[in-house]
């Protein structure tokens, strides 16, 4: 790699700025508020649901208000998520792999948020 | 404990330090060796005793942390008047920036105990029987005490610290009422020591890009200072995911300010802006 | 083995490489090594830090909740078979330690998420807020943990 001889105003103009990430800032927060009562319901929920039997379980899971309020739960958790954890591969890995882990982590949270609403429409629709 | 200014020390410590090894993550040429134990003043009675990081340019040698026992009796109440009582009494190759002595100057800027503070406001009465001293966390040093800090005035720089003025200009003076000269207050009065900077765990792992609390509050005057005309440039400039958005709100650098600045809250009021700007 | 200060020397050309890597960019160039004085090896643990960090766990642990989430969903939409087994997992004991955990990595996220949240109107910057606003973080946290518990285990 080599020694990087550049002077000091040039090293912290860096590449210049970027012109944006307060969209990403302002997402996390977005998210983050709409989490607020999504997680509290979820809570409540599952400590009043998690121990019944299986009948039980899907029957609150089918449920209208349920289902909506799941699959939008799942979809703001897991975009929080996402953008969570690019802000923590950011600030430490500053190689060539940052750019993969960002793309793999994002595709693993759309992923699970995509498996979660299909297996809560399977309970809505086919159960 | 609440602690209601930076000036308060925590009356109990659980943790001194985080527990990870000593030299964790430091290049072999960083690595902290055990140094040397100066000679005990004699017929001493109240001493303290301080362990200094040590580095010396011309050995080649790695730092070393060096053991100093201080004469309380025969050494004014700061640390940094410990400083100068060892450099005077016990090593005068000991090596550190002073000036004023009077807490305005930030030349003395170091780690004292485990937390940055200047050296000539800290009383060597708040000290435990045994600290370290520290440069400033994360700086390349160049001897001793003496921590490198181009880059971050460089960091400083960027942020154009001086009035922008458009093309028209006024009859007679720039007028600015009270109530938009208060705006001022509490980021007009940095002294550029940069404890914040250094106390800030981003800006350790991302020291290149991300511009630091010093040089984000310093930004804040400027974006707040009802004279300057160069706001959406300002503006424009900071909007970057590491120059500003490194910031995570740690706050390690309002606890740490030994003028009592508040960084935390300037790089609030940048973000609010930015959004302000949006919407 | 050579001269210690040609070694400084050579490291510190070699040492623009995992230097770059590690701080990427604070350094200028000089033919004179210059050590990184150390950071989070003698930074002293503040509430100001130990609580963000706290933070940045619980939410990745919160992450793979939500992941586990997921999995406890589609052994729901599989069937009473893989539901079964899913629920066991759930009330195994270790299945139960690890949602206390997670039941108070919730509390201290959420907590701690809404002390943010407060922060981003720019309110509650004075240190005395932000050690009062802390510490309750944690305080209410440990309680509600409980209190959850409690009544999950006696009523729910």
């Amino acid at each position: 790699m080599g020694r990087d001889t550049r002077l000091p105003r040039a090293r912290a103009r860096g590449l210049g700025s970027a012109h944006g990430g307060t969209h990403h800032w302002w997402a996390e927060r977005v998210s983050a508020i709409a989490l607020v009562p999504l997680t509290i319901w979820l809570l409540v929920g599952l400590i009043i649901h998690l121990s019944g039997d299986y009948n039980e379980v899907v029957g609150w899971l089918a449920s209208p208000v349920t289902s909506l309020l799941i699959i939008l739960l799942l979809i703001a958790a897991f975009h929080h998520v996402a953008l969570g954890l690019q802000v923590i591969v950011e600030d430490y890995n500053h190689g060539e792999s940052k750019y993969l882990m960002i793309l793999l982590l994002r595709f693993g949270c759309y992923a699970a948020a995509a498996s979660g609403i299909l297996a809560e429409l399977k309970i809505v629709f086919a159960t | 404990m609440i602690i209601r200014s930076s000036d308060q020390l925590p009356r109990a410590t659980l943790l001194k330090r985080f527990p990870i090894p000593k030299n964790f993550g430091l290049t072999p040429g960083s690595r902290v060796r055990r140094g040397k134990r100066w000679p005990v003043p004699t017929g001493a009675k109240h001493t303290k005793t301080i362990d200094i990081y040590r580095f010396n340019p011309d050995t080649g040698d790695n730092p070393r942390l060096d053991r100093y026992v201080i004469d309380l009796d025969n050494c004014g109440p700061m640390v940094l008047d410990a400083l100068i009582w060892i450099k005077s009494e016990v090593d005068s190759t000991l090596t550190f920036r002073r000036s004023c002595r009077e807490g305005v100057c930030g030349s003395c800027a170091m780690n004292i105990d485990g937390t940055n503070w200047l050296a000539c406001t800290r009383f060597l009465a708040d000290l435990p029987a045994v600290s370290k001293i520290y440069p400033l966390p994360s700086r390349r040093i160049i001897k001793d005490l003496v921590p490198d800090l181009t880059h971050l005035f460089a960091q400083y720089e960027m942020i154009e610290p001086w009035i922008k003025t458009g093309a028209s200009t006024p009859e007679h003076e720039r007028l600015q009422s009270p109530e938009e000269r208060a705006r001022l207050d509490g980021y007009y009065e940095c002294i550029l020591c940069f404890c914040c900077t250094s106390a800030c765990p981003s800006h350790w792992w991302n020291p290149g890009r991300f511009l630091g609390p010093a040089a984000l509050l310093q930004a804040w005057r400027w974006l707040t200072d009802s004279r300057d005309e160069g706001t959406a440039e300002r503006l424009d400039q900071l909007e970057d995911p590491f120059r500003l958005y490194r910031c995570h709100t740690i706050l390690n650098c309002t606890r740490t300010c030994p003028k009592g600045l508040n960084p935390g809250k300037a790089i609030a009021e940048i973000k609010r802006m930015m959004i302000e700007r949006q919407s | 083995m050579s001269n210690p200060s040609d070694k400084r020397r050579r490291e510190s050309i070699g040492a623009a490489d995992d230097l770059e890597r590690w701080f990427g960019g604070d350094f200028v160039p000089t033919e004179t090594f210059r050590p990184i004085a150390p950071n989070i090896q003698v930074y002293r643990p503040q509430l100001t830090s130990v609580l963000s960090i706290a933070n940045r766990v619980t939410g990745v642990a919160l992450g793979l909740g939500a992941l586990g989430l997921v999995a406890w969903l589609i052994a729901a939409a599989s069937g009473p078979h893989l539901f079964l087994i899913a629920q066991n997992i759930v009330f195994s004991w270790p299945g139960e330690i690890f949602l206390i955990g997670l039941t108070f990595a919730f509390f201290l996220h959420f907590l701690g998420g809404v002390r943010h949240l407060v922060w981003d109107t720019v309110r509650g910057f004075e240190l005395r807020s932000i050690y009062a606003s802390g510490w309750a973080v944690v305080i209410t946290s440990i309680i509600l943990t409980a209190a959850t518990w409690v009544f999950a285990l006696r009523g729910g």
